[in-house]
């Protein structure tokens, strides 16, 4: 009870014109940056704050003008998975591999509101979650110390088999490859550089962002350039957009998925330095392993499109527990919403739900009413955004191409970064040709430093003992779902296979309709 | 062996009044420009975007102060860029901290020394803090270190930067004041950030904690952690007087993460003094006292010459200590 | 064919990055587990994993023709031209160049391209400096 009443103080405080307004121009700006592939949610936050400062706001409304971008950014990374084939941002790049195959189909539209409602579920769900749970939730944080932390990663990438590629030996190599470039610059544990070969610039190592525009939006421009050929151009891409809305029994059949899919990347949220692209991942795999039996994930599977978007909702949601409880941001976007709460004076931590209630709560109303307004907002402009589809690709890809190279360019100011960015488009054209899922890649990017630095904490922390890692029984709970993750396909991979094909065959015409 | 900041910092409370004598000449920057050497929203960013609004806000500048981020290389990438090529740029000042120092003192800018540039000012610190969860039978910065002196591998500090970084090298510092000659033996867990390190403290995983004052404020409001010793010259002002300096416990320690400003090495004498006088005039005014209290900063008034001078000072300091537990050669 | 060249060029990458591993100069002040050990790991699984595909490889892919190829080439030149010329040319030009260049290869009719080219400079320009705020390059001509 006492909860709703501060609630409801909270929603007095959010509910003036002049935060409803902040609210509507964060969730346009936010969904705007999201789209765009090269900014994120944590550059979008960051570009953001000058407004909030110039602006003279007080520290609600200006949480209220952040947050909005927050979830605002979330929303929009589907936008370009969906219509482009390119993630806006890195926790959409899951939304990809069922998103644009259903575009392909004609069922753009669908998508996107499908994915706007998934979205809206995690969100929600996850605010609730928040307000419900916070001082429980930041218990399990303290579950988690590095030898944890290290077997949740290394379960991310044993599950990773079978997401993307039926080529075992291809994901592993891609997985490989993206923690091999993670671990290029100065170590953070030594601070002697590796791999760097002298050069300055990959001091601070290979930004993910740098990798996974390249990897996708100009891997995708390599493409076009090489298959047109001819008329191909043409005919090959009259799009047809379809329904914009699911019909009630696509939703009713995706509110499962939706749901499990809340569930499980609020978790990922909530502990600190997995984040959003963990949450939305570990949704997409965990709902393929419990419901794919058709193998149709991976080909416009409207639950391959729910999972991650409600996953990565709901880790955004999630990420604001220990960032407002510990004062540990969960994500790199919640890095600098704390950096942004320092500088208004608010100091987050275990105290600070008691300490300024009306910041929490305005904050916790802001969250619902932006999310309200990113679906009311987003719903109707699906059949605008759906019109990209109708810009024939020889003038989109150079805008998509321009647009990548200016996000990159317009955070870290450095041709360096550039060069790399088309280093990677390159890679990522042969990767593709040659069958390799990219996904991993990006994974590994992200992952591959919190990896090895929390198996370097485990066993120094127990100096030297390398058994630490298999110290709590949390840890061998992780580590054995992560033995089974592994060899599960290994084992039953022909099985399915061999039923998948058979599947196929027999659903080819009743699945595409 | 404690930092000689201490003596600077009392020299310069009695000097700074005539550190603010230098006039801001007649020199204006037509289109002031920041670099904050780091990605958007962390401290080097802060300190620029802070000082620029604050600069602007007060009419000290008339024109905005353009923030422009340029990654890489934990700053060495901003600095290269300014030595090799504005090296006489007037209107352009970049954001440094103690990171700054320790890398330019450790040699992690290639190629790269501290007399490259003009140190401005500083317009802040944030001092180092020792701290253990509130249950632990360590009530004392003596007793934890003579934990470490018994057994270094029962202890594991945590802390925010990567071995060798300015986080590792105040509780070095400290252990080295109190007689622990071999300071290698201490160890050191590397988080990303303080935060990170303090939730690993609270977790039980890590026995002890170093950071910055700012870091740990929460928690201990909380009760979660105790405090057990500050590493500056003496009590803070304010809600910070309860903690105990490692001064009064016997261990001469002092550890401050000063944030400042440097200019291109052949920036005209009257852009140098016409900045400093600014930024002077900004760091006294009652609204930047505001700003460093909102931000957990605490005073560090130095400027122009002075600042050079401890700029030089903890270069010195921090190459030595680095030399002596072996981190560069 | 394709992924027997993939894997082996996969095994010289792996044996490349095992090898840059055991080169790293350690510092005198360490980990338990040191800055070497996580790489060689990675190493041995990209090998490993490089080693499956050389002696397993899937169907080859289609590889487009000589012609085609040249076109993806001139198109990376392309943009590693844009990115070296970008801070001296200016934010608008390099990027109008680079645009219609683009949009011209992926067949529109060369004035068409180039006014495309330069819509497409000046809508950035317009979101990402004048309404975002990030600081583009700026060129001779201050844009």
């Amino acid at each position: 009870m006492e909860t709703l009443s501060s609630l409801a103080d909270g929603f007095v405080i959010a509910l003036t014109w002049q935060n409803l307004l902040l609210a509507l121009l964060g969730c346009f700006l936010g969904t705007m940056m999201g789209a765009l592939p090269g900014l994120g949610p944590s550059n979008g936050v960051a570009i953001l704050i000058p407004l909030a400062f110039t602006l003279g706001l007080g520290a609600t409304p200006s949480l209220i003008l952040l947050t909005s971008v927050y979830y605002g950014a979330m929303y929009g990374g589907r936008i370009s998975s969906i219509l482009l084939n390119i993630p806006g941002d890195e926790p959409a790049m899951m939304t990809c591999l069922d998103g644009y195959p259903m575009a392909k189909k004609g069922r753009a539209g669908e998508a996107l509101s499908l994915s706007g409602i998934a979205s809206f579920v995690g969100a929600f769900l996850a605010t609730w979650g928040l307000i419900l749970l916070a001082p429980q939730l930041v218990k399990i944080a303290l579950l988690f110390g590095p030898a944890e932390y290290f077997a949740l990663f290394t379960l991310a990438f044993a599950t990773l088999g079978g997401v993307a590629s039926t080529n075992q030996a291809k994901t592993a190599f891609a997985a490989a490859l993206g923690i091999g470039l993670a671990t290029v610059g100065v170590d953070t544990q030594t601070g002697v550089p590796r791999f760097t070969f002298g050069e300055v610039h990959l001091y601070d190592g290979i930004d993910f962002l740098v990798a996974i525009v390249g990897l996708f939006a100009l891997s995708e421009v390599f493409l076009f350039l090489e298959h047109r050929h001819g008329n191909a151009d043409a005919s090959g891409h009259k799009v047809t957009v379809g329904r914009l809305m699911p019909s009630w029994s696509l939703l009713k059949s995706c509110t499962p998925t939706m749901l499990r899919s809340s569930f499980l990347g609020f978790l990922a949220g909530v502990l600190p330095g997995a984040g959003a692209s963990l949450g939305s991942f570990i949704a997409y795999t965990f709902e393929k392993k419990l419901v794919d039996k058709e193998g149709t994930f991976g080909t416009g599977d409207p639950r391959g499109v729910a999972a991650p978007e409600a996953g990565n909702n709901a880790a955004a949601g999630g990420a604001l527990v220990p960032m407002l409880a510990l004062g540990v941001p969960g994500s790199g976007t919640t890095a600098v919403l704390l950096a942004v709460l320092l500088a208004l004076n608010i100091t987050p931590g275990p105290l600070l739900f008691t300490q300024q209630p009306d910041v929490v709560w305005g904050l916790i109303a802001a969250l619902f009413i932006a999310n309200v307004m990113l679906l009311l907002m987003n719903i109707p402009m699906i059949g605008l955004f759906t019109r990209v589809l109708l810009i024939p690709p020889r003038i989109l890809m150079p805008i998509v191409a321009m647009v990548s190279f200016v996000g990159i360019y317009g955070i870290s100011g450095s041709s360096f970064d550039l060069l790399v960015m088309v280093g990677f488009g390159v890679l990522g054209w042969v990767l593709r040709k040659l069958d390799v899922p990219l996904v991993p890649i990006i994974l590994g990017t992200l992952l591959g430093n919190a990896m090895e630095n929390n198996l370097r904490r485990a066993i120094t922390i127990d100096n030297g003992d390398w058994f630490a890692l298999i110290d709590s029984p949390l840890s061998i709970g992780l580590w054995t779902l992560a033995v089974i993750g592994f060899l599960l396909p290994i084992i039953f991979g022909k099985v399915v296979k061999a039923r998948m094909r058979h599947m196929a065959k027999d659903e080819e015409g009743s699945t595409i309709d | 062996m404690a930092f000689k900041s201490t003596r600077l910092l009392l020299a310069a409370a009695f000097l700074g009044a005539s550190a603010f004598g230098v006039s801001a000449a007649d020199f204006k920057p037509e289109n002031p420009e920041c670099i904050a050497p780091a990605n958007p929203g962390g401290g080097w960013d802060f300190t620029c975007r802070q000082v620029g609004k604050s600069l602007q806000d007060q009419k000290l500048l008339d024109s905005t102060v353009q923030v422009v981020n340029l990654a890489g290389g934990g700053g060495g990438v901003a600095f290269a860029e300014v030595v090799n090529k504005r090296d006489d740029d007037n209107d352009l000042i970049v954001a440094a901290s103690a990171a700054t120092a320790t890398r330019l003192a450790q040699g992690a800018y290639p190629g790269n020394t501290m007399d490259q540039v003009r140190w401005l000012a500083a317009v802040g610190a944030d001092y180092g803090v020792i701290a253990v969860a509130a249950d632990s039978p360590v009530n004392t910065l003596p007793e934890l270190l003579d934990q470490i002196k018994n057994d270094p591998s029962s202890v594991s500090v945590a802390g925010g930067s990567a071995v060798g970084g300015w986080d590792h090298l105040k509780v070095l510092i400290a252990a080295n004041a109190y007689g622990i000659d071999d300071v290698r033996s201490v160890k050191y867990i590397a988080f990303d950030g303080g935060g990170e390190a303090v939730t690993q403290l609270l977790a039980g995983s890590v026995q002890a904690f170093t950071g910055d004052i700012s870091e740990a404020k929460g928690f201990v409001d909380s009760g979660d952690i105790k405090v057990i010793a500050v590493l500056a010259p003496e009590r803070l002002p304010g809600e910070f007087e309860v903690f105990p300096t490692a001064k009064e416990q016997g261990i001469d320690a002092i550890g401050a993460n000063w944030r400042g400003f440097y200019a291109p090495g052949n920036m005209s004498d009257d852009a140098y003094n016409a900045w400093v006088g600014m930024i002077g005039d900004l760091y006294a005014s009652e609204e930047w006292k505001g700003v460093m209290a909102a931000n957990g900063l605490a005073p560090l008034d130095l400027q122009g010459e002075e600042f050079q001078k401890f700029v030089a000072n903890s270069v010195a300091q921090i190459q030595k200590i680095s030399k002596e537990i072996g981190i560069i050669k | 064919m394709s992924d027997r060249i993939f894997g082996a060029v996969g095994l010289i990458l792996a044996l490349g990055y095992a090898w840059a591993a055991l080169i790293i100069e350690e510092s005198f002040l360490s980990d338990a587990v040191g800055p070497k050990a996580f790489p060689l790991i990675i190493a041995a699984v990209l090998g490993l994993s490089s080693l499956v595909i050389f002696f397993k490889p899937d169907t080859a892919p289609h590889w487009p023709a000589l012609p085609r190829l040249m076109e993806v080439g001139a198109a990376i030149l392309v943009m590693v031209l844009y990115a070296i010329l970008l801070p001296e040319l200016g934010f608008v030009i390099a990027t109008a160049l680079a645009a219609t260049y683009l949009t011209w290869r992926l067949g529109t009719r060369p004035l068409s391209s180039v006014v495309s080219g330069c819509l497409t400079s000046l809508g950035i320009y317009a979101v990402f400096h004048l309404v975002l705020g990030l600081s583009l390059a700026r060129g001779p001509l201050g844009f």
